[in-house]
């Protein structure tokens, strides 16, 4: 009797975990592509918030002085994505560092970033 | 020397398989002298890592650089504190690491007087000595710590400026210690399986090792997040990030863990479900230590693809097939001895309990994973975000904090509804009352008020708790107020330990819900001689600094603090220049006070000025300062308990807490039940009245006349 009890409870739990958990997922959920792949994806990506990862080409990180925006293409073999973003850069932004950036592709073909994510130093594998 | 080093490892390998064979037949066929060939190979194994592990440290310290893990995480110009924790900085360093404490360990858990388990010390030994043949494996095939370059390079590369923190010392180890530390009842658990029997041996043998696995685990991860608060420094501690992720999830699992033993040890119930759950901690534990490895999932955290991978995996199937094997094979041996009687009891909140930490695990299993799960189905990887992690979360946790207050204020057994409801007058009175200043002062978000609300409701409860059985037994005794409680606190140390890291659980909860919900951010750039404001204070830049130490330039812009108009201190933002690290590493200021943090980020220093990026971060200090508690009240748990009644007043037979109370009348509802408590002639296991035969040794039960069919 009293077990019954409780697997009714912990059914009830099941379905308030799940749709919170499906709700959590609905406003978080982020797609990640590389840079080869957002070029495919072309046109139906645009305006989603999407992750993209890709190294920052050599020359190609110029910083506005006057408004302080970044502007640098990520590359990935033949594929190139300019990018442009406002904000503190990370320590770890360099040219053919490695770096994922959030943000959702304009009309232009144009990434405009918000979050710029570098690879936390490596600890485990010598700085090679 | 290395190659001693290296050497000294195979032969750990050789005599930690051979240990655990000897030990496996040596019990099968009860043969002494294998037992004891056995106990001598773990030993020897742990004196042979022992070896190892000196040898690695000297060469750390002398600047081998031959060894390309001596070149690879450390340098001449390294302090001794750094270069000692260099020895676990690296992957094969860690993985040594890891074998040295697991060999310690299983020595300790065979040299350890015992009254409790000593026949279950054969398979547990055995079982921990494949677990340590494993790391051995990996040590000598893929991850070796000794491995010399081809050249010598005349200084090596150092650390990475950002783990020069002492933080980033002590975090491994006390992580790696609580990992390894579930070895121990895990080990006791399968040995427990494999010689069968009702199972209720294990649970008093392991109880020490759980708790210490667990505060090691705990402590570890809070460390993690203060010093990804104060180095990292993006102005968080906590970004469910894969890695942080893989540490929370078996501590979540070994909570439940530590709570339904509790059960098992005075109920006879959940006996299966401990199994589960022990199963399921010592194998997140080794999943944790193989997510931080391998690339399986892109985070900020990990460090590249490595051939671990495979390895892991094995060992992982192997022991998850083999445990759930086993525990279905001896399912039936380990049926309750007693049964709920009633959902308004203490054992329901333990059970709610234990359905939301692991129902918290199993979503953040899912969501870390996700990443891999949907590449795999869709062909793109989704990542998810800290915001699906927060909102699942922060309801659960809010319950289970909501059932720890419950937990405190009600009985054993059945405990009446309307009692629970009156207990909690006097916390909820006053939680209302706090809870309408806090709104009064402007905090207006509903679901912080709620969740401070709750906060504080159980907060009262257990202090109304402890005010309580204080004057109960105050009543009762010579003693004032306050050695009347010393006195409850001596007596009942693990109640008192486990109330006491409630509080602190509490005070987390507190910092993260001010730290979630009220955080304010603004970004500057400021000329020297420019001021900003942020909520109350204002931040004037005047100038910028210079000095130089043998490894770093350090470049700071300090900064002038006001609070409306009155000075109150100055903070200096920082970034170091470091002479073998391409990349500046910035050092944040922070200002702390019981309130709120003042949170400063030094970014780019330009023409047109330099940038600042300020946090105003409420309570966080609350989360650290319970952690602290958290320790406290854990360390409480293990000090022994003095005797409850001093035997004069036994005499008097004086009952002096409500404690000893609730103590006698349950133990007259279990010795009554006791009475009915049915014992196998033959194996000596307990039975059911209706049960026709033993579920241990299958015989036919004779005292059986219940039913009237016949």
């Amino acid at each position: 009797m009293v077990k019954r009890k409780f697997v009714i409870l912990g059914i009830i739990l099941f379905i308030a975990v799940g749709y919170l958990g499906y709700t959590g997922y609905k406003s978080s959920a982020t797609y990640y592509y590389s840079v080869s792949e957002v070029m495919k994806q072309g046109s139906s990506v645009q305006s989603d918030n999407i992750r993209v990862n890709g190294l920052v080409a050599p020359g190609s990180v110029e910083k506005e002085p006057a408004t302080s925006i970044l502007r640098f293409t990520l590359v990935e073999g033949e594929s190139k994505l300019l990018v442009v973003f406002r904000g503190i850069v990370p320590d770890a932004f360099t040219a053919d560092a490695e770096v994922v950036v959030e943000g959702y592709l304009d009309t232009a073909g144009v990434f405009q970033a918000h979050t710029i994510l570098t690879k936390c130093p490596s600890k485990y594998v010598p700085k090679t | 020397m290395s190659e001693i080093g290296y050497l000294s490892l195979l032969l750990a390998f050789v005599a930690a398989i051979y240990t655990a064979i000897a030990f496996a037949f040596g019990e099968r066929w009860r043969r002494q002298a294998l037992l004891n060939g056995a106990r001598t190979g773990l030993l020897a194994t742990c004196g042979l890592v022992s070896l190892s592990v000196i040898i690695l440290l000297y060469a750390l310290i002398s600047h081998q650089f031959q060894l390309e893990y001596v070149a690879s995480y450390t340098s001449r110009d390294l302090g001794l504190p750094y270069l000692i924790s260099a020895l676990w900085a690296g992957n094969s360093g860690s993985l040594l690491f890891w074998a040295w404490l697991l060999s310690i360990f299983a020595a300790f858990v065979l040299l350890q007087k015992r009254s409790e388990g000593r026949r279950l010390v054969p398979y547990t030994s055995m079982v921990m000595m494949l677990t340590q043949a494993f790391f051995l494996l990996l040590l000598l095939l893929v991850a070796n710590p000794f491995q010399k370059l081809t050249t010598i390079p005349a200084d090596g590369m150092g650390l990475n400026p950002m783990l020069e923190n002492p933080g980033m010392i002590i975090h491994p180890p006390v992580l790696l210690a609580g990992y390894v530390a579930f070895t121990v009842p895990f080990a006791f658990a399968i040995a427990t399986l494999m010689k069968g029997g009702p199972g209720d041996e294990w649970v008093k043998a392991i109880r020490r090792w759980t708790l210490i696995a667990w505060l090691f685990l705990g402590a570890g991860n809070l460390i993690g997040a203060w010093w990804a608060y104060v180095e990292l420094g993006w102005g968080g501690y906590w970004a469910w990030d894969a890695v942080e992720n893989a540490g929370l999830m078996p501590w979540l699992v070994a909570t439940a863990f530590l709570h339904s033993l509790i059960m098992q040890k005075r109920m006879g119930m959940l006996k299966v479900w401990s199994m589960v759950l022990i199963v399921l901690t010592f194998n997140l534990a080794i999943f944790g230590t193989f997510l931080t490895r391998s690339g399986v999932l892109s985070s900020v955290h990990t460090f590249g693809e490595s051939s671990l991978g495979p390895f892991f995996i094995a060992f992982l199937g192997i022991s998850l097939v083999g445990s759930f094997s086993l525990l279905y094979y001896r399912r039936k041996e380990l049926k309750s001895d007693s049964e709920m009687e009633s959902m308004i009891s203490r054992e329901s909140t333990f059970l709610i309990n234990n359905l939301l930490l692991v129902g918290s695990a199993v979503v953040i299993f899912f969501g870390t994973m996700f990443p891999l799960i949907s590449e795999t189905i869709q062909g793109v990887k989704v990542n998810i975000g800290q915001s699906f992690f927060d909102q699942v979360n922060g309801p659960i946790f809010l319950a289970i904090i909501v059932l720890a207050g419950i937990c405190t204020l009600i009985g054993w057994r059945r405990a009446s509804a309307v009692k629970l409801a009156r207990s909690f007058l006097w916390p909820l009175v006053t939680s209302l009352i706090l809870s309408a200043i806090i709104f009064a002062i402007g905090v207006r978000a509903w679901y912080a008020l709620i969740a401070f609300f709750l906060c504080m409701l159980v907060f009262f409860s257990i202090l109304y708790e402890w005010f309580n059985e204080t004057r109960a037994r105050h009543s009762t005794s010579e003693e004032n107020y306050l050695s009347a409680f010393g006195a409850l606190l001596r007596a009942n140390t693990a109640r008192y330990g486990a109330y006491l890291i409630h509080i602190a659980i509490i005070l987390i909860a507190f910092g993260i819900i001010g730290s979630s919900f009220f955080e304010v951010e603004k970004e500057a750039i400021l000329k020297t001689g420019d001021s900003m404001t942020i909520g109350k204070y204002t931040l004037v830049y005047e100038k910028v600094n210079h000095y130089q130490t043998p490894s770093k330039l350090v470049v700071g812009a300090e900064l002038s603090i006001y609070n409306n108009r009155k000075f109150i201190g100055r903070l200096t933002p920082e970034k170091y220049f470091h002479r073998s690290y391409e990349q500046p590493v910035t050092e944040v200021a922070i200002r702390t006070s019981p309130m709120e943090d003042l949170y400063v980020i030094l970014g780019t220093m330009e023409e047109k000025g330099t940038t600042f990026k300020v946090l105003i971060n409420p309570l966080v200090v609350w989360i650290w300062i319970g952690g602290g508690v958290l320790i406290l009240g854990g360390v409480l748990t293990f000090w022994p308990e003095r005797a409850k009644i001093t035997p004069v007043l036994a005499d008097a037979g004086v009952l002096k807490t409500q404690e000893d109370v609730e103590q006698t009348v349950e133990k007259g509802a279990i010795n009554n039940q006791q009475e009915k408590r049915l014992a196998c002639r033959e194996c000596g296991a307990p039975f059911r009245e209706r049960d026709i035969y033993c579920s241990y040794c299958g015989v036919r039960l004779k005292t059986n006349t219940r039913r009237s069919e016949d």
